[in-house]
Order: C-alpha cells, then sequence, then structure tokens
C-alpha cells in the first residue's frame, strides 16, 4: 500500500519540482487572467521575453532590479538564519536612503571618500531604525513581525516629509523628491552601476561569516533549536540583536545604492516595495544566502515583466497580484516537498 | 471645549470601528492557533468590493456584505493553504496581503476617487442621544458602530468563556493534539474560524469606504489592517479588549485628523506616525513596565504552527 509520509527534511529536488509546478500554475492563472480582460496571452509573453532576458535594455533593468533585491533578499534570509522575520526592510531601505542622501547633499567632498560615508550613515540609520524591534524582541519578546512593520509607515511618512519639507528640491521644482545629488556611484555597463557587484559581494561575505565563522555556527544554533542554543551558553540575546541590526544596514545599503546609483535623489515612494519583495527572495532562498541570488533573479524578472505588463495598459499593482500569487503558491509547494510516498507501514518505519 | 470633544469621540468611534472589527476577527482566527497576516490585503479587497457593489445596488448593507464575501473568499484561499495544505502562516499570510492590495487595486481602478453613492448614515437613539457629549459620540452613530463594539464583542466572550464550543476552541489554540484526542476536529475549526476572520476582515474594508472615508482609493487602507493585527496581541488575544483596544487607537487617530484641520502646533508629520508609533508604545510599554502582563496576556501555545496529527 502506497501512502505519503511528512519527512522533517525537504530534498532540494523534489522542492524545485513542486516550485516549478508551483511557478506553472501561476504562469497559467495570470494567462488566464490576462485571457479573460482580453489580451492575448502568448503575444504578451513573446513582449515579456524580449524586453527583459531579450534585449540589453531588458538585461541592464534586470541588474538594476536585483541590486536592492539582493540586499533586502540577503537581510530576511538574515533573520531567518536566527528563526526572526524582519518584515521592515521597506523602512529600513528608506532610512538608508535618508542616511546616503544626507550625506550626499550636504557633505562635500572627492567621491571616493563621499560615496563610502553616505554608505556608512546609511547603515547606521538603517541598523538604528530596527533597534526598537532588537531590543523588544531579545528582552521582552515581543513579536518582531508587528514592531518591524509599523516602522515601514513611519519611515514612508518621515521621507514624504524631508523630501517636501526641509530637503524639497529647490531647483528644478520636482515633486516629493531632493534635489539631485552631486555624487553617484560610478557605471560600469550602460546603467548597471558598481552597486551590483558589491552587492554580490556583500552577500557571498554574509555566506562566509554564517557557513564559516563560530559566531555564524551559534546564529544558526540559535535558530534552529533556541532550547539547545541556551543550554549551550550563548548568550541568544546578543546573537539576536546583532542579527537584526545587521539584517537593519543590509537592507539600508539597498537604500543607499538606490539613491547614489539609480534614481540619484531621495524620492517618495522610492522603495517600490523592494522591502517587502525581500521577504519573496528570501523565502525563495530557504535561509541560504547564496540562494538568494538565483532568487533575486527570478524576482527582478517578475518585477521588470510588470513595468512591460504596464505599457499594455495594465494596473501597476497587477504586479503586486502576481507576486502575492506566486508566493502563495510557493508556500504550499514547500510543504508539499515534505512529502515522500512510503511503501507501507513497516517499510516507512524503516525508512523514517 | 465641549464641542471638541465631542467631535474628536465620535471621530474616535468611526475610525476605531475600523481597526475594532478587523482586530476581532483576528482574535477569534488566532484563538485557534492561525495567525492571519492578510488582514491588510483582505480590508483592501473588502474596501474595493464595498463600493464596487454600491455603485450597482446603492445600500451601504448590501456593500457591507459584499464585502465580507469577498474577505471570505480571501479567507477561503488562505485557509485552505494554511490549514489543509499546513504551509507557513507568516507567507501565505504575506501573500494574500500583496493579493489583496494588488487584485483591490486592478478591480476598483474605474471607481477611484468617485465619492460613493451611499454612507452609512448616522441614527439618533430617542434619549440617549440628548446626553451631553457622549450621547453625539456614542449614540448619534451610523448602525453597524453597534454591531462592532457592542453585539460581536459581547457575543464573541461569552463563545469564546462561556459555552463548550468556546472551550473546545481554545483548546484548538493551546493544544490541538489534545483536543484532537478529545475528538474536536482541529482542521475544520481553525478552517472556519479563519474564514469567519477573513470576512469580518472584509467587512472593516467596508466600513472604512463606507463610513470613515466614503470612497475608494488605492492605498486607503493604509496600514490599518497591520494595525488590526498589533491590537490583537495589545488586547490579549480578548474580544472585549479588543474592541476596547480599537476605540483608543480610534481616539489617536482621530487627534492625528483634529491637530491638522484645526493648525495645531504640532508638525504634520508626527500627528501621521503618531497611530503606528502609538501601537508600537502600546505593545511594547505594558509589557516593559509590567511583565506579569506577559504571562496574562499571553499567546495561544499552538499560535503560528501547523498541526500534523501523525506528529504527536
Amino acid at each position: 500500500m502506497t501512502r505519503f509520509q511528512r519527512f522533517p527534511v525537504a530534498p532540494t529536488g523534489l522542492v524545485l519540482f513542486w516550485r516549478a509546478a508551483a511557478i506553472a500554475v501561476a504562469g497559467v492563472i495570470v494567462a488566464c487572467a490576462l485571457a479573460l480582460s482580453g489580451r492575448n496571452p502568448f503575444e504578451l509573453a513573446g513582449l515579456v521575453i524580449h524586453s527583459t532576458v531579450g534585449s540589453r535594455f531588458g538585461l541592464e533593468d534586470l541588474a538594476l532590479f536585483m541590486t536592492p533585491l539582493v540586499l533586502t533578499g540577503a537581510a530576511v534570509t538574515l533573520t531567518r538564519c536566527i528563526g526572526l522575520w524582519n518584515i521592515g526592510g521597506e523602512g529600513q531601505f528608506y532610512l538608508g536612503a535618508v542616511g546616503a542622501a544626507g550625506v550626499g547633499l550636504y557633505v562635500s567632498g572627492p567621491p571616493i571618500l563621499i560615496l563610502p560615508l553616505m554608505a556608512v550613515a546609511a547603515m547606521v540609520c538603517g541598523a538604528l531604525w530596527i533597534l526598537v524591534p532588537a531590543l523588544a524582541r531579545a528582552w521582552i519578546n515581543v513579536n518582531e513581525i508587528i514592531t518591524t512593520l509599523l516602522l515601514n509607515f513611519v519611515a514612508g511618512f518621515l521621507v514624504y516629509w524631508l523630501a517636501t519639507g526641509p530637503w524639497r528640491d529647490r531647483v528644478t521644482g520636482a515633486l516629493v523628491s531632493t534635489g539631485r545629488l552631486p555624487v553617484a556611484i560610478p557605471e560600469m555597463w550602460g546603467a548597471v552601476h558598481y552597486g551590483f557587484p558589491v552587492s554580490l559581494l556583500v552577500v557571498c561575505a554574509l555566506a562566509g561569516l554564517l557557513r564559516r565563522t563560530v559566531w555564524g555556527y551559534e546564529v544558526r544554533i540559535s535558530g534552529a533549536n533556541p532550547g539547545a542554543a541556551r543550554y549551550a551558553g550563548i548568550p541568544m540575546r546578543w546573537r539576536i540583536i546583532v542579527v537584526m541590526l545587521i539584517s537593519g544596514a543590509l537592507a539600508a545599503l539597498a537604500g543607499m545604492f538606490e539613491v547614489a546609483g539609480t534614481v540619484h535623489r531621495m524620492q517618495g515612494g522610492m522603495a517600490n516595495n523592494f522591502g517587502y519583495l525581500g521577504i519573496v527572495v528570501a523565502v525563495l532562498a530557504r535561509g541560504s544566502c547564496m540562494a538568494v541570488i538565483p532568487a533575486a533573479l527570478l524576482v527582478a524578472f517578475i518585477l521588470d515583466a510588470g513595468i512591460v505588463l504596464q505599457t499594455q495598459q495594465l494596473a501597476a499593482t497587477t504586479v503586486l497580484a502576481i507576486t502575492g500569487l506566486v508566493l502563495l503558491l510557493i508556500a504550499i509547494a514547500d510543504e508539499l516537498a515534505h512529502y515522500r510516498p512510503v511503501g507501507g507501514i513497516g517499510q516507512g518505519k524503516a525508512s523514517a | 471645549m465641549i464641542m471638541l470633544l465631542t467631535g474628536l469621540l465620535s471621530a474616535a468611534v468611526l475610525a476605531g470601528g475600523v481597526l475594532s472589527l478587523a482586530a476581532l476577527g483576528e482574535v477569534m482566527a488566532e484563538r485557534t492557533g492561525v495567525t492571519d497576516l492578510g488582514v491588510e490585503g483582505l480590508m483592501s479587497m473588502g474596501a474595493a468590493t464595498a463600493i464596487l457593489t454600491v455603485m450597482f445596488v446603492p445600500n451601504p448593507w448590501v456593500g457591507f456584505l459584499a464585502a465580507m464575501a469577498a474577505g471570505s473568499a480571501g479567507g477561503l484561499l488562505f485557509a485552505f493553504a494554511t490549514v489543509i495544505m499546513r504551509a507557513n502562516q507568516v507567507l501565505c499570510g504575506l501573500a494574500v496581503t500583496f493579493l489583496g492590495l494588488g487584485f483591490s487595486a486592478a478591480i476598483g481602478h474605474s471607481v477611484a476617487g468617485i465619492p460613493a453613492p451611499v454612507s452609512f448614515a448616522a441614527v439618533k437613539l430617542p434619549l440617549l442621544s440628548d446626553i451631553p457629549v457622549i450621547g453625539p459620540a456614542f449614540f448619534s452613530q451610523n448602525l453597524p458602530v453597534y454591531l462592532i463594539y457592542i453585539i460581536l464583542p459581547l457575543g464573541f466572550h461569552v463563545l469564546l468563556f462561556h459555552t463548550r464550543h468556546g472551550l473546545n476552541l481554545r483548546a484548538v489554540g493551546e493544544n490541538p493534539a489534545a483536543a484532537d484526542a478529545a475528538g474536536i476536529s482541529v482542521t475544520a475549526i481553525r478552517f472556519w474560524y479563519v474564514v469567519l476572520g477573513a470576512a469580518l476582515a472584509g467587512g472593516a474594508g467596508a466600513y472604512l469606504s463606507l463610513a470613515v472615508i466614503p470612497n475608494w482609493s488605492e492605498g486607503m487602507v493604509a496600514g490599518r489592517g497591520w494595525i488590526a493585527v498589533a491590537l490583537v496581541i495589545f488586547a490579549g488575544y480578548r474580544p472585549l479588549n479588543a474592541s476596547l483596544a480599537g476605540l483608543i487607537f480610534g481616539l489617536i487617530s482621530a487627534v492625528g485628523f483634529l491637530g491638522q484641520a484645526r493648525d495645531w502646533p504640532i508638525a504634520a508629520p508626527v500627528l501621521n506616525m503618531s497611530p503606528y508609533l502609538g501601537t508600537l508604545g502600546f505593545i511594547i510599554l505594558p509589557v516593559m513596565l509590567w511583565p506579569r502582563l506577559r504571562r496574562l496576556f499571553a499567546a495561544p501555545a499552538s499560535l503560528g504552527m501547523p498541526y500534523y496529527r501523525e506528529e504527536r
């Protein structure tokens, strides 16, 4: 008698199989929805392929979208290693933009000094933004999902206020925007700036930190088995605080790259859901830092496809709905991957 | 001064109604052990559906019911994924939020910014509405107010703490294996209470777009769903506290509105941020100042954990 049994570990092959199925189902649902609204899904698919991976501009856009996604995805992945969620990437991204724009607008000097200073200011701002949720989690066990998320709205208002008030653009009068920054991250390939390779390097360094150091080992143990970690004398509170602060700093670095490399000003709404999409990237990466890179590529592809759909008179938020659909189906797929067929009841016990 | 207080209180009752209704639904879902983080998206769906409905059928109650149906549809999807398929609740909640925000913007595109043709009108209760301050604030409101602040909280309180079914429901949230052994269907209870919570979240969206801000615009929910989820923690997973907490937060946002309308010498961004910072303070400070609260207002023991019968 064949039956399915749940195993605690999901093998990578099965995960990939179910995920491919999930993405295929999402594709079919989206195609049906497009067909129902009177559009030709095959024509649109061709258009999407051409304007993402099929052209130079498309590839540049992919790299530009990937840069912040890799960092916000790494930010969430890092907190997942210790069993927590950082849903506040959006807010930390904004604070990174604030820190970077503040230095860029008001400190003058050679770019070689100003750019690192902007990055440091951004990361400090991002880490400070997550400080209260981190302390509340470590000392009084307050749910970090809610606290990090609520600060996103506060950060949005802060940026809006700065960009319409004290830091507003007095030269061209652009709405909800600061003036153009005098420094920019140099470009390396078309519109792609050096933030792209740097973000990839940051993720590799993070992977090394988690896999090759005692600190990283302790963080992973604290996440996998808090009871054992406490018994082994690992200072959990400090691990939680430091992990959350680094996570905030990573998301903020994404904000700095966006301000200094892509947008060149600080604008209201510039976080563009990158913080929330970082959660999707982290989920796709399943807690592995190196897997953040292909995961960010997939999400960047969805975002890029969304831009194409917008040129076809589809609402900008359609892409948000598509992302939600993909996320839901992948969550189900990941659970399905835990099940494997076992022979009889006796055999099942033998293999488990 | 009396005028100011009256205005403040009636604005608080209105704004708080949205939060109370959504928080009440979330209390019931979380008591069975399921965290539904999709409230923000479900509210958005409800708000858009309500406006679309009243454009065809000019009756706010029809719009309210349609919004509850839309919320339940999202809830069925979420309950299928988390209770039947037992997928990760945090992820599915975020997915429902994304789906709801995106889908509501797409379907509401054609009616964005158009004032609602009908809305919940105020009804003056005889005698009670003549009481100074309290009368206009509490007894000259629209009818859903009584549903939100009196009928549902009391009903849910009695159901949860004074009936056998409520005991079963709480057992499912605390120790599903024990509940299962006692012959209670964990799956059925979790499934239907998640759908109920989602329906109330949809209703809260309708209350927002038909009573508080009578129109639909993209992003109008503006974090109210997340505040409602936070209020459930603040309220210690108790329906009476949840509805009161909604009222308190209604008061905070009413102060914000009034401050901007009357040009108080407080910067507008500070007033805008106050509901979010207030929520943050309210879930951190009480636990910090009174550590016993942590045990008293603790979450159901199995909150967020899927139940596998075979892994006992």
